[in-house]
């Protein structure tokens, strides 16, 4: 019997935080606690108030971490505004996992670079936190991250505990203009601050997500870097309905971002039409 | 693959049996409007056999315009009831396609049940029986024998019927199809010669598969695109006539305590098809929308699905308000 | 026709030339043509009903500000409610008639459009005069019954929309999700609010081309909604749609002398 993909589940907001102006994160649990809900790091879901509709977004906690999964959004349209109108103990619809996820056990041994920025670290948390659950597996860790204003920056208490490890390198920066009196860290674009920080690439794997303009200006500095097109991966966003690569509404060419992707190398981003 | 003869007399006898055992039968029927539609019948008297094509295709059967997904309903401890009717669909019988539209079925069988298979649409599938009749008159918008079909086609139907002077030819193609011809058997005779060339139409072959498989690699970047889609008005008739168009949106009706989420046609040259959230819109011109369309017709469902999505019937060009040509449009961007 | 398309496409009077072409079925399609060598394609007779002012809103057309345009009358009537309602401001247009006689008329400037089109103004259609006097004979069950079995047939292709040269908003209210004022999905009852929508936004404004009808793909006859709903607004507030430079919109004035007959 084939399984119904357009049921969802029914899971219960379990905790709210306020990442930001209009960005928040939900923790998420299955009221069925016979739900067998598996996924990998990079898979998406759709996430859905009931009467208002569905919205897509990745799942930004790790499969290392049981019990629970989260997303984190940002209140745009219809149905995210809705979401942010929940509160603790309502139930809303998953529908998921859908999409290839990163393949994190080809990258064993291998140095991670991590670039994005704003809301774009979301869908990179699963990826670092399955990455730090298994620290010993992996070599450097960088991670190059960056918002317009310190109060846009999300999971700050997480931000904070990565800079006090020793096993990470994190490089924060805010847009000029967009700091504080006591901020401390980096101020600039995300792409001048990875200039001056440079990755090596020598068994390296770099991870860019975020705003397309960062993606845009942070590619050529990683060719410099001597990253290939196939050891630089990303996550691409189209607007999605259904999930599983019916409804047609996320195709770039012959590509279903929700079923081939959403994770793609950046040479396979090269190879599609420039329609996304 | 069993050949018999039905006498055309008996036709209507055969149809109202079906309806008689209970079962739905979807046929076309002329309209006051002078279209014909295909639409459930209660008797053969209904329908139409004098036209040459439908307006809208018969997809409707299994992939109706507003699908209703599942109904919900909270409960006091706020979770919810989540139901669906997948086990309320009736045998039914789709009476008249043409063989481009039984193709149709055959590309929509294979783009919802390939992979990640559709439930409702194989719920709906699986208790349809396809009677095609081929095509003895056609038009010049009718161009099935330039992407491999022709109007004595037997793909995707159950039985074939070819109509002859009295009588017609039944291929019957499908076990599904004999089931049907064997409970009314006494109607139809055996034969083993089969000579319907004679009885078909010939439509205009405009281009060939081995054509298309060479250059459509071309076309993307073709220079023509903005001329064949200057007419373009941007609504949804071409999509919804389309026997294999299957892009659908979908939407909750009701409110946050009770309702349904159902599934409803959308077309791919809508201009908010593609718009984000953000506002940011990767096909923002009527150009782009319409390459999209073609080039999924003709080269994006070949590399996915290894088929051509487009049967030649011809609806699209008929319906469009400024008769778009097809045809023509691909034919000008490879070359 | 063509010789004249041809010579205002050579002197630069015009860039784009919007008319109609014969297609493979000999039926009358609308064409673009942007050089004097294509204008031997053109054709013109009674056969060419597309309203081709809607193409006017398009952005390559917009583009291009010196435009062609071969039109009927209905074409020029929408013409000239689109100026009255200051949609047309950054083009410039050469209109391309022909009159009952069968002559060639040439239109340059919106006032000789003014003109022209008061000497020329068309009166309501046979077979939609009679179609509507048959509707306003029936009860109101009767009219229901009839609408809610046309509308049952509704697609919600949009194709009405997209040909009507007054639909011309970025974001149209079917497209607004917050709220959803019309659902999406084609059923009865969210085709009649779709449909009185559009015919309440086109009061007062739509000049009868009778074009959205004509080219439903289901076959309804949805030009009577908005004619109907103009039949009305004339008979109350006067005033006649495309027919002047200067807007009178009866939905946004107000006149001390307005009658109130509709509240009972």
């Amino acid at each position: 019997m084939d399984t119904n993909q357009y049921i969802p589940y029914q899971v219960r907001i379990a905790d709210i935080i306020d990442e930001a102006p209009l960005v928040r994160t939900y923790r998420l649990e299955f009221t069925d606690p016979t739900a067998n809900f598996t996924f990998k790091a990079g898979q998406f879901a759709e996430y859905g108030v009931f009467g208002e509709g569905e919205s897509t977004f990745c799942i930004a906690s790790s499969p290392t971490r049981e019990g629970y999964l989260e997303c984190t959004f940002r209140s745009s349209g219809r149905v995210t505004k809705a979401l942010a109108n929940c509160e603790i103990n309502d139930i809303i619809g998953l529908r998921g996992p859908f999409g290839k996820a990163f393949p994190i056990e080809e990258w064993y041994g291998k140095d991670i670079v991590f670039i994005t920025g704003g809301i774009g670290l979301p869908p990179l948390r699963c990826v670092i936190w399955n990455v730090l659950d298994q620290r010993e597996k992996f070599g450097k860790v960088s991670i190059y991250y960056g918002a317009r204003t310190v109060a846009d920056l999300v999971y700050k208490e997480e931000l904070d505990n990565w800079k006090k490890r020793d096993d990470v390198d994190l490089f924060l920066t805010v847009d000029p203009g967009g700091e504080t009196k006591d901020w401390k860290d980096n101020v600039g674009f995300v792409p001048t601050i990875i200039e001056q920080n440079l990755p090596s690439s020598t068994n390296a794997i770099a991870i860019v997500a975020g705003p397309p303009i960062l993606i845009k200006m942070s590619m050529p500095i990683l060719a410099k870097c001597g990253f290939a097109n196939d050891k630089i991966f990303t996550t691409l966003e189209n607007r999605m309905k259904c999930g599983v690569g019916k409804c047609g509404h996320c195709t770039v060419g012959k590509t279903y971002v929700c079923k081939d992707g959403p994770v793609f190398t950046y040479e396979e981003v090269l190879q599609m039409p420039q329609e996304y | 693959m069993e050949l018999k003869l039905l006498s055309t007399s008996d036709i209507a006898v055969f149809v109202d049996g079906l309806l008689k055992a209970g079962k739905v039968v979807v046929a076309p029927v002329l309209k006051q409007s002078g279209k014909v539609f295909f639409k459930p019948v209660q008797s053969f008297a209904e329908v139409a056999t004098d036209y040459i094509q439908t307006a809208f295709s018969a997809k409707e059967v299994v992939f109706p315009k507003v699908e209703e997904l599942f109904t919900y309903q909270h409960n006091e401890d706020g979770s919810l009831d989540i139901k669906d009717q997948l086990d309320r669909i009736p045998e039914t019988v789709v009476w008249g396609l043409r063989p481009c539209d039984a193709a149709g079925f055959d590309y929509l069988n294979q783009f919802f049940l390939k992979e990640n298979p559709d439930v409702y649409f194989k719920a709906r599938y699986d208790k349809t029986t396809l009677v095609t009749v081929s095509c003895s008159k056609c038009d010049e918008s009718c161009f099935c024998t330039s992407v491999d079909s022709h109007p004595g086609d037997t793909k995707g139907s159950d039985i074939l019927l070819t109509a002859m002077d009295g009588k017609c030819y039944v291929e019957v193609i499908t076990d599904n199809g004999l089931a049907l011809i064997n409970s009314a058997k006494e109607l139809f005779t055996s034969t083993d010669t089969l000579s319907k060339e004679a009885f078909l139409a010939k439509p205009a072959t405009h281009f060939s598969m081995d054509e298309i498989k060479d250059k459509i690699q071309y076309a993307y970047a073709s220079a023509e695109w903005k001329h064949a889609s200057m007419g373009c008005y941007s609504c949804g008739a071409c999509a919804f006539a389309c026997p294999t168009c299957t892009c659908f949106d979908i939407q909750d009706e009701g409110t946050q305590d009770h309702g349904k989420r159902v599934r409803c046609w959308d077309a791919c040259g809508m201009s908010q098809f593609t718009k984000h959230a953000s506002g940011h819109n990767p096909r923002n011109t009527q150009t782009e929308r319409r390459r999209q369309r073609l080039m999924h017709k003709f080269k994006y469902s070949v590399e996915n699905l290894g088929v051509v999505s487009c049967v030649g019937c011809g609806r699209c060009i008929r319906v469009c308000p400024s008769h778009l040509n097809i045809f023509e449009n691909i034919l000008s961007v490879m070359n | 026709m063509q010789d004249k398309a041809a010579e205002l496409l050579k002197n630069g009077t015009v860039n784009l030339l919007i008319g109609f072409s014969e297609d493979l079925g000999k039926r009358p399609v609308p064409c673009f043509i942007e050089t004097a060598e294509e204008a031997n394609i053109l054709v013109f007779n009674q056969e060419c009903k597309n309203n081709l002012s809607v193409y006017l809103h398009k952005k390559e057309v917009k583009d291009a500000v010196k435009i062609g345009l071969v039109s009927n009358i209905a074409t020029l009537r929408s013409v000239m409610q689109l100026l009255s309602e200051n949609q047309l401001w950054s083009l410039t247009i050469t209109y391309l008639t022909v009159n009952t006689a069968g002559a060639l008329v040439v239109l340059s400037s919106a006032e000789e459009l003014e003109a022209y089109v008061q000497a020329n103004f068309p009166t309501c259609r046979a077979e939609d005069k009679e179609m509507l006097d048959k509707l306003n004979a029936m009860t109101r069950a009767e009219r229901w019954a009839y609408w809610k079995d046309q509308l049952s047939e509704c697609v919600k292709c949009y194709a009405c929309r997209a040909v009507c040269p007054m639909c011309y908003c970025t974001v149209c209210t079917t497209e607004c999700n917050q709220p959803q004022w019309i659902k999406t999905s084609a059923e009865t009852s969210g085709n009649f609010e779709y449909h009185t929508m559009r015919a309440m936004h086109l009061g007062g404004r739509c000049i009868n081309c009778g074009e959205c009808g004509r080219i439903c793909p289901a076959g309804i006859p949805v030009h009577l909604l908005t004619a109907q709903m103009n039949l009305e607004i004339e008979q109350e507030f006067g005033g006649k749609t495309g027919w002047s430079l200067k807007s009178e919109y009866a939905m946004n004035s107000f006149k001390p002398g307005d009658k109130e007959n509709f509240i009972k």
